[in-house]
């Protein structure tokens, strides 16, 4: 039985077009463009499908039901946090010439007391200058809001703009914000596509929604226009194999029953090397890729990280130079 | 529209809703300032990550007067509430809190002597500084001591004394997430992001979040006393002898001194706090040397009223010295007994009821619970109050996640890894500890038999008796 659900899945994968690779749509987006004129929200460019927001409307008002269905997205955020917030700690450059940076491996080295010390003057001065110098994100897709809420929480951040094009779902987030004064200010959702938002910010971050739209590279190209110099673009997807597809689709989706049915389409899924691709294409010299992690969830354990971001979800932090 | 309601009505509705407070935010609201509430607000206050959040710690007692000048001028005598401190316990008060404890009012102790009363089984466990001694009085005004000076922005932390919760309810009571209300008698109303019950075994805090706690009455007392010995003891340890009345314990404080937990059948209670101070000093000494026949003997005359003191304790002394001259070795004396005990410091005497309870679990949505709030134990292991340390240690650490993660600390997905840290190793003292009194609960001669031989043979196997040494030193962390 397993065998035969793992050959369907491949042939599927076999006949859908969208799954020659990742070069071919990014280079043809405007060709897509005009394709998929025939629906208003479409003509933006950074479109989702029809049929892929009417499924997040469904979804809204359980959004912050973290026993429900979307528990296992609730526990992925804290993974995504930790990726984060570990991504911006290392971003930091200490310009206190009275902090020790050592130049080597201190922790294997010096007695662990000495090192530990060191570990905790290094984490000091990395919060000072965080809090001196707070971040404005964007949040593409926030749905429901999860992600916003928890960076908006963050000391290190300003304010956070909360952007989807499912209306159901910018209500839920709006409507939930309200339950925490201490988010009053810092955080705004906008019913809006991603090229229709003035500014640009610090941060801009594109968790588990490439999967979820026609058009994946002109979400990048649109996220990358609203950063900064300098800024962070933070991204999650999962990579198009069949690992992926028997354990978001098959055991997420049918077995485990952990994930919302027909959240998920295999040939919308993007590989690591895909996303590595399109910035050597569109951004040769102005992009380096900061981190790349994949992660996993283990039932009991929750989400965890692991260095094989070619397998499965992953995390990628891009920063632009 | 409202001509049923008649006009004063209307107006005292109105007056009343007129004062009533404009609810306060807090991030952490603690509800009593005993070890474990006090704890965490000093925890969250030395935190980097979480001095933040704006906490308000609720307690009835006069904590600001009368428990904080007890570090600055400390009586001479010692205080009969105390307990044992375990390492783990003290490296986390004194790292995470930042507490100096007062040093000279803590007894560190090297080992605990174990005998039972129905025979010879000894249990000698070994350990340089396994656990100090030290009075509640200690820690909680160390405590206050260290908030004082940390000196919190009084916007983010406050300390509510002489107050009493009066009601809690949810700020919307159709949604289990929004956020707790808590009435003080004060008049004062807080809006809590998260509310957290060290409130002791009768949490009202545990009954509002309707966590089930379930367990037993020991029918048992403890009795305690601060007593003065005739000479300091030759090792610096813990006496713990089994009575099948229930176990008698007596641990070492700073010099002549020493402080006693004796548990025992309420009845007996009764009669060890009733008796003059010499009778039960009489009596203390008899308990880790006599037979339980003898002790038996002496409750009965005791409550009949047939001996007198004089006579008591002539007795007491007579059949001591007859054990004592039919040892062999003189030496062994002061290894296998306690110190004599001279007498017991004036109003030093207390009883309190024995118990085990545990809650199902010790978070809800908003709702934490530490300490005796979630779980009590019998204080013969003496874990009570590292177990409620043990708490206050992991709900800082799930704290510290949440605000690095940026999520809602009041929320369960914020709190579960704290009961999930501890609810299994708490689950396990509580039951290793109920378990040795119930095998020890009895004089029928076959247990006897058995768990006499059962000590005997962790007394002679190192590894088996490291372990359970081990266990309570460490609080099973």
């Amino acid at each position: 039985m397993l065998s035969r659900l793992k050959v369907t899945g491949m042939s599927n994968n076999l006949i859908n077009p969208a799954l020659k690779g990742f070069g071919p749509w990014a280079k043809t987006a405007c060709q897509q463009l005009s394709r998929h004129s025939g629906l208003g929200l479409r003509a933006n460019g950074t479109s989702a499908s029809a049929d892929e927001i009417s499924h997040f409307q469904e979804l809204a008002p359980t959004w912050w039901d973290v026993s429900g269905p979307q528990r296992i997205l609730h526990l992925m955020n804290n993974a995504r946090m930790d990726f984060i917030q570990q991504t911006l700690k290392n971003s930091v450059k200490i310009s206190d010439p009275e902090t020790y940076i050592p130049g080597f491996n201190y922790r294997g080295f010096l007695p662990p007391y000495v090192a530990r010390n060191i570990d905790h003057e290094l984490e000091l001065a990395i919060s000072k200058s965080q809090t001196e110098e707070k971040i404005s994100v964007l949040d593409v897709g926030c749905g429901g809001g999860i992600l916003s809420e928890a960076l908006a929480r963050l000391s290190n951040v300003k304010h956070v703009t909360g952007i989807d094009l499912t209306a159901e779902c910018i209500a839920v987030a709006k409507n939930h914000a309200l339950a925490d004064p201490s988010l009053k200010g810092k955080l705004d959702y906008e019913y809006q596509a991603l090229e229709k938002v003035p500014g640009i910010y610090d941060v801009v971050t594109c968790f588990e929604m490439l999967e979820h739209v026609d058009n994946p590279g002109q979400i990048l190209r649109h996220s990358w226009l609203k950063l900064k110099p300098n800024g962070i673009l933070f991204l999650s997807t999962i990579n198009r194999d069949i690992v992926s597809w028997f354990t978001t689709i098959f055991m997420g989706e049918y077995v485990l029953k952990i994930v919302p049915k027909g959240t998920h389409h295999l040939s919308k899924y993007i590989k690591s090397s895909e996303i590595q691709e399109w910035f050597q294409q569109n951004e040769p010299s102005t992009h380096e890729i900061l981190q790349t992690k994949g992660t996993m969830y283990l039932p009991l354990k929750g989400w965890v990280e692991h260095d094989c971001s070619d397998v499965g979800n992953y995390f990628m932090a891009i920063g632009k130079l | 529209m409202f001509g049923k309601v008649s006009a004063p009505h209307k107006l005292i509705r109105l007056i009343s809703s007129a004062t009533h407070a404009v609810p306060k935010l807090a991030d952490v609201l603690i509800v009593g300032g005993g070890p474990a509430g006090l704890t965490l607000a000093a925890a969250i206050k030395s935190s980097p990550k979480l001095n933040q959040l704006s906490t308000v710690l609720v307690d009835a007692s006069d904590l600001k007067g009368k428990v904080a000048s007890f570090y600055n001028s400390p009586p001479d005598n010692y205080t009969n509430r105390v307990i044992s401190l375990t390492p783990p316990s003290r490296r986390f008060l004194e790292e995470r809190a930042g507490v100096s404890l007062m040093n000279d009012r803590i007894q560190v102790y090297d080992g605990l002597y174990v005998t039972e009363g129905c025979s010879d089984a000894t249990l000698d466990m070994e350990k340089d500084s396994m656990a100090c001694m030290i009075e509640i009085l200690n820690v909680q005004s160390s405590l206050l001591k260290r908030l004082d000076q940390l000196s919190p922005d009084p916007n983010t932390f406050k300390i509510i004394d002489n107050t009493k919760v009066s009601g809690i309810e949810l700020n919307d009571p159709y949604d289990a997430k929004s956020w707790p209300l808590v009435t003080l008698d004060n008049g004062e109303v807080y809006k809590t992001r998260l509310l957290v019950g060290a409130d002791g075994f009768n949490s009202p805090v545990r009954k509002f979040s309707r966590i089930p706690s379930r367990g037993w009455s020991y029918n048992a007392f403890g009795v305690v006393a601060t007593m003065k010995l005739e000479y300091p003891p030759y090792k610096i340890r813990g006496w713990q002898r089994f009575l099948p009345t229930g176990p008698i314990a007596h641990l070492p404080l700073p010099g002549e001194n020493a402080t006693l937990v004796w548990s025992c059948t309420e009845r007996l209670s009764k009669l060890l706090t009733s008796i003059t101070p010499e009778q039960f000093t009489a009596l203390i000494n008899a308990a880790f040397v006599l037979e339980d026949a003898d002790m038996k003997f002496y409750y009965k005359q005791l409550e009949d009223k047939t001996i007198s003191t004089k006579e008591l304790s002539e007795d007491i002394n007579f059949r001591i010295e007859q054990v004592f001259s039919s040892s062999e070795d003189e030496n062994m004396i002061d290894e296998k007994y306690p110190p004599k005990v001279q007498g017991i410091l004036p109003d030093t005497r207390a009883r309190f009821p024995l118990k085990l309870s545990h809650a199902d679990t010790y978070c809800s949505e908003r709702i934490a619970l530490v300490g005796d709030a979630a779980h009590t134990t019998h204080p013969l292991a003496g874990q009570g109050l590292n177990m409620g340390q043990g708490d206050v240690e992991a709900l800082v650490d799930a704290l510290e996640i949440a605000v690095s993660r940026g999520s809602d600390i009041g929320s369960l997905l914020s709190l579960q890894s704290f009961w999930a840290d501890r609810y299994p190793i708490n689950n396990l003292l509580l039951g290793m500890v109920d378990k040795l009194n119930k095998i020890y609960g009895t004089d029928y001669a076959p247990i006897v038999a058995l768990r006499s031989f059962g000590i005997n043979v962790i007394n002679n196997v190192p590894p088996l008796k490291n372990l359970i040494r081990d266990t309570l030193g460490e609080s099973g962390r």
